[in-house]
């Protein structure tokens, strides 16, 4: 080609300009930019989310590979100001290295300052962070900071890299194995949210926004009733996948966020509408642990209950628990105090939350999936489910133990069923259960969105005032 | 492609092995079922492929972590 004839061709935009960024992230026409300091590393801006007002600040990597400097963590700083002023959620798109080594110790001091202001706003405004690219030291602490971390395929957080990892330890690891999405999205549990691109990451910040700032009211009248019981199998002890279920009781199933989907995966936290308004659901999952708590599980679910208290979203518990898991390893992990948060959080929580016992609720596990002990605005339960300290053929052998060794190797199992249908006779079922009112309500699988909504429409619509400490 | 192990999550029994060597399995496909926490547990895999050994039979005792079928 000629090139004194050829057109002039626009130079191709750098994808990891700040402006791009933002009007990538904000809906269309929406975006209003509130600062832009040449070079500072950072520009912020006011625009919609999905219709929902929100302020966004977006690292600048072409500048320093985005590092923290003093001017660039004052343009953090006013954003969440504004933020905190209008009441709106802030969202932060993370492409940075971390504190400015350059400016020596002011930068980190100014680093600290956006740390303190995340704190403190912690709890009052939906804080998202979405991370694009690497994002270093500084840089992973923040988004770490806030209620919910989104990661594209190419983010990356670590609070020192791969090269320094070699010196010091000798372990050789590259930055996807040390900080991409699948050692977050699965080991650590500091990724919430994993998509494939950062176009998806986006689309996901913008929805999560939404739910968060424009919850809606409840449409009680206006719910439909759907078989929730189609997704169960037919043999109780049969485990299976929670997340049909989960998908039947929100209104649409391509409008919800799952929060933590492969850390302790044993458990489902999930956001979206159900009778037109933004709740939190809670389900185990007994297709992986048998649906059992574990530490991870309890500490997911007590940071999912306590960001949706202070943030006055509603919960709905599905439970189907046969108890917490039991080894050496679970406790050494810390299963007594990470399992108290869960009771703590539940304790505390001041939201209308409704639980629902789907099969079975035992022992432990049974308090900590929001019982009526702990505050439950409403513990219904299927007709078939069991609520009790522990299954019937487990407690007999306890219970029966010394008359069980009596019996015959071959004529054991007989004589604990006997027993064990004996014990669930005296032990009451949920009759018993709704006498001492640890169960409200018993309803049928066809008639349950409906309990639930108007069993949250009721309630005083309150929230929690704490921050929400990453647990 | 590389071959996918599948352990056990946790300590379970084995109550039964539900594939053979050889044979071509889709994701989501019961592998083997597990019994433990009173729950009959279906381990699957999270890709499609093809089952090349299988580590235990039904009566076994397995811990977590351990592997029960590798896939290729």
């Amino acid at each position: 080609m000629n090139a004194l004839t050829a057109a002039p061709e626009a130079p191709a935009a750098d994808p990891r300009d700040p402006n791009l960024r933002l009007e990538n992230f904000l809906d269309d026409g929406t975006v209003e930019i509130i600062n832009e300091v040449e070079k500072s590393g950072f520009v912020s801006a006011r625009g919609r989310a999905n219709g929902a007002p929100v302020v966004v600040f977006c690292s600048d990597a072409r500048v320093q590979g985005g590092a923290m400097g003093v001017e660039g963590c004052k343009a953090i700083v006013e954003a969440y100001d504004i933020a905190l002023a209008e009441g709106t959620p802030i969202i932060g798109l993370w492409h940075s290295g971390g504190a400015r080594l350059a400016e020596g110790v002011v930068s980190l001091h100014a680093v600290g300052e956006v740390f303190a202001i995340m704190t403190r706003a912690s709890g009052k405004i939906p804080q998202i962070s979405v991370v694009i690219g690497a994002a270093a030291g500084g840089a992973a602490y923040g988004p770490a900071l806030t209620d919910v971390v989104i990661m594209a395929e190419k983010g990356r957080i670590f609070v020192t890299g791969p090269d320094v990892v070699r010196s010091v330890t000798g372990e050789n690891v590259d930055a996807a194995r040390l900080g991409g999405p699948e050692p977050h999205g699965r080991r650590s549990g500091v990724v919430h949210v994993v998509t494939e691109t950062e176009d998806e990451a986006f689309e996901r910040g913008r929805l999560l926004a939404s739910l968060m700032a424009d919850q809606r009211e409840f449409d009680v009248a206006g719910t439909e009733e759907r078989d929730l019981g189609e997704t169960f199998p037919e043999n109780a002890k049969r485990a299976y996948d929670v997340h049909p279920l989960v998908d039947n009781l929100f209104d649409d199933a391509a409008e919800i966020i799952e929060l933590h989907a492969k850390w302790a995966p044993n458990i489902v936290t999930a956001l979206g509408r159900f009778g037109g308004r933004t709740v939190g659901v809670i389900a185990n999952n007994p297709m992986r642990l048998g649906g059992c708590l574990d530490s991870p599980a309890a500490e997911k679910t007590a940071r999912f209950v306590r960001m949706c208290d202070a943030f006055g979203i509603p919960l709905v518990v599905l439970v189907d628990v046969p108890g917490y898991l039991p080894g050496v390893g679970q406790e050494w992990d810390g299963v007594v105090r990470r399992g108290a948060k869960l009771l703590h959080a539940f304790g505390e929580s001041v939201v209308p939350r409704v639980t629902l016992v789907t099969r079975k609720t035992y022992g432990g596990a049974y308090i900590a999936m929001n019982s009526r002990s702990l505050g439950a605005t409403k513990v219904f339960a299927w007709p078939s489910a069991e609520v009790a300290v522990m299954g019937h053929v487990a407690a007999v052998r306890i219970l029966h133990r010394r008359r069980l060794a009596e019996v015959e190797i071959d004529d054991r199992a007989r004589v604990e069923e006997e027993l064990a249908a004996e014990h669930a006779v005296l032990a009451g079922g949920l009759e018993r259960a709704q006498e001492i009112g640890v169960v409200d309500e018993v309803v049928e699988p066809t008639k349950t969105r409906g309990a639930l909504v108007a069993a949250l429409a009721e309630a005083p619509a309150r929230r929690g005032e704490h921050g929400n400490i990453p647990l | 492609m590389a071959a996918q192990h599948i352990a056990s999550d946790l300590v379970a029994n084995v109550h039964s092995v539900a594939v053979r060597v050889g044979q071509k399995v889709e994701a989501g496909e019961e592998l083997v079922l597990l019994e433990s926490m009173k729950m009959e547990i279906p381990v699957v895999p999270e890709e499609p492929g093809t089952v090349v050994e299988i580590r235990v039979e039904p009566g076994d005792v397995v811990q977590e972590g351990e592997v029960l079928v590798v896939l290729q």
